[in-house]
């Protein structure tokens, strides 16, 4: 038990010392081969995740929309559902949800990236030409997901939204005009603030265990997997910490 | 050149590196011979520091590699070039764009200059009309090619091959032997060779060492090697239908 602990601490800390030295390294980012990556970094981890975030959120929204008006119209207030999916989607679903989604998906692939490249010495070549794999690899991915992962769950919200809108219009019998009227009313700016700075937050979280996770691989093609499947369940429960975390320090 | 000066390495609880002196000399092409698992490519990682001895020290040039941290080390590694045992290409570059890597982020050379100087190398390695070709689209052997190419590409003096035959069929494997003696005798490369080929060894070295778990038990000529009295290189010889009396005899050697 006193063992896992320490372990856990120890990879808590090389993890924070990948981010630093990545951090460092973000003076080279507007260098033309790392700017060229890192715009590749933004369409692979990004753009290529909009379709399963436009259907994920959506149907959060919709969700979100079909509960709480079913409740609100025991007592005739469906109308409100627009402030609750808006301030809902704001604050936790749109960055949580996406944050899922890219562990799942860009953060995976990451690891999987990172650990067949040690394992085929590829990281070893690297370091032996004295290019740093920090400034090559992991900085691209980094930036990427700093500036995406604030942009996809802004996305994720908007279609969360639009979700929650057909529902109010096709189950619950609240207007359009309404359910936007309304939504737009009770967001704050301190909403899309919060909802941002995690999603900004969860993109590093996602990165730095991806590579950490891909960095540490050993045993060929199982450490690749096991690489895989820690820096999924490792991202999990990161981003639903922090995000506690961050609601506590804005909202109590 | 390079000295391994009592060279130890522990790995979970085994010595895999025992104590191991080896001094490489410069021009010579050393190879280092030896069963599976008995620390050849340890050795090799321990020139370049991919791994720390835990004993002892590893010494280039007069420098301490072991030792050296940040701008030393970078300048001890630029005087290497190193063939992994599976080329370890990048694989979302394709192969001129593999071999112009350490170019492209080392030096300020032009695009023009660097694509020259790729194409001079792999003219060299025979494979000038595969530089648009990716890695997953070219074989074994062709990878191993593009990994000599891009080791060579910054004429380093010193040259670390992995395992350069294995998993290649025979002419491909005579071939690289070919490139890596050509390297040493026209521009004076000093290199490392690891392999369990021993054909290979006995057809490119200079000197041969022999390790057996984690020590080394042999070191001599090829010409010796053979004639060795030690139980396990002739084992190890036999194991590969090489006797004293047999072809090597024959030739001279």
């Amino acid at each position: 038990m006193g063992r896992e602990v320490l372990g856990a601490c120890r990879n808590a800390g090389r993890a924070m010392l990948l981010l630093s030295e990545a951090i460092v390294c973000m003076s080279f980012v507007f260098t033309r081969r790392s700017r060229r990556e890192t715009i590749h970094q933004m369409f692979v981890g990004g753009i290529k995740s909009l379709s399963v975030i436009t259907v994920v959120a959506s149907f959060t929204g919709m969700i979100l929309a079909l509960q709480t008006g079913i409740e609100m119209r025991r007592f005739g207030q469906e109308v409100y559902i627009g402030a609750a999916v808006m301030v809902s989607m704001l604050r936790e679903m749109g960055p949580f949800m996406t944050g899922l989604i890219l562990a799942a998906s860009v953060g995976s692939a990451i690891a999987a990236q990172m650990g067949t490249m040690v394992v085929s010495e590829e990281i070893a070549a690297l370091e032996l030409m004295s290019i740093n794999p920090v400034r090559y690899l992991v900085m691209p991915r980094l930036v990427a997901m700093m500036i995406m992962t604030p942009l996809l769950s802004f996305y994720s919200c908007i279609m969360g939204v639009v979700g929650g809108g057909v529902v109010g219009m096709t189950q619950l019998n609240v207007p359009w005009a309404a359910y936007i009227d309304n939504a737009i009313r009770f967001a704050e700016n301190k909403d899309l603030f919060v909802g941002m700075l995690k999603a900004f937050l969860f993109g590093i979280i996602i990165v730095i265990t991806a590579c950490h996770q891909g960095f540490a691989t050993t045993q060929g093609a199982v450490g690749v997997g096991n690489a895989t499947r820690r820096t999924v369940i490792l991202s999990f429960l990161s981003i639903l910490v922090v995000g506690y975390m961050i609601t506590r320090l804005f909202y109590v | 050149m390079i000295q391994l000066e009592n060279v130890t390495k522990i790995l979970g609880t085994r010595h895999v590196l025992d104590g191991v002196n080896l001094k490489v000399l410069k021009g010579e092409t050393l190879a280092i011979v030896g069963p599976s698992g008995t620390g050849k490519s340890v050795t090799l990682k321990h020139m370049v520091r991919l791994m720390t001895p835990d004993e002892g020290r590893v010494v280039v040039d007069g420098r301490v590699v072991s030792e050296a941290s940040g701008k030393e080390l970078e300048s001890i590694r630029d005087k290497f070039g190193v063939l992994f045992q599976g080329g370890a290409l990048l694989e979302w570059l394709n192969v001129a764009e593999n071999v112009a890597l350490p170019l492209r982020e080392k030096t300020r050379l032009s695009d023009e200059e660097i694509m020259a100087k790729v194409m001079e190398k792999l003219e060299m390695v025979g494979l000038e009309k595969d530089s648009e070709k990716f890695p997953a689209e070219i074989s074994g052997g062709m990878r191993k090619r593009v990994g000599l190419a891009r080791a060579i590409v910054t004429k380093p003096d010193i040259i670390l091959y992995d395992e350069p035959t294995s998993g290649l069929d025979p002419v491909s494997s005579r071939m690289i032997d070919r490139l890596i003696d050509d390297l040493r005798k026209e521009l004076g490369v000093t290199s490392v060779v690891v392999t369990h080929d021993l054909h290979s060894a006995l057809s490119i070295a200079t000197r041969i060492a022999m390790l057996t778990q984690g020590k080394i038990i042999e070191l001599a000529t090829p010409a010796d090697f053979v004639k060795s009295q030690h139980e396990e290189v002739q084992q190890f010889l036999e194991a590969q239908f090489i006797t004293v009396r047999g072809e090597w005899e024959k030739r001279g050697l």
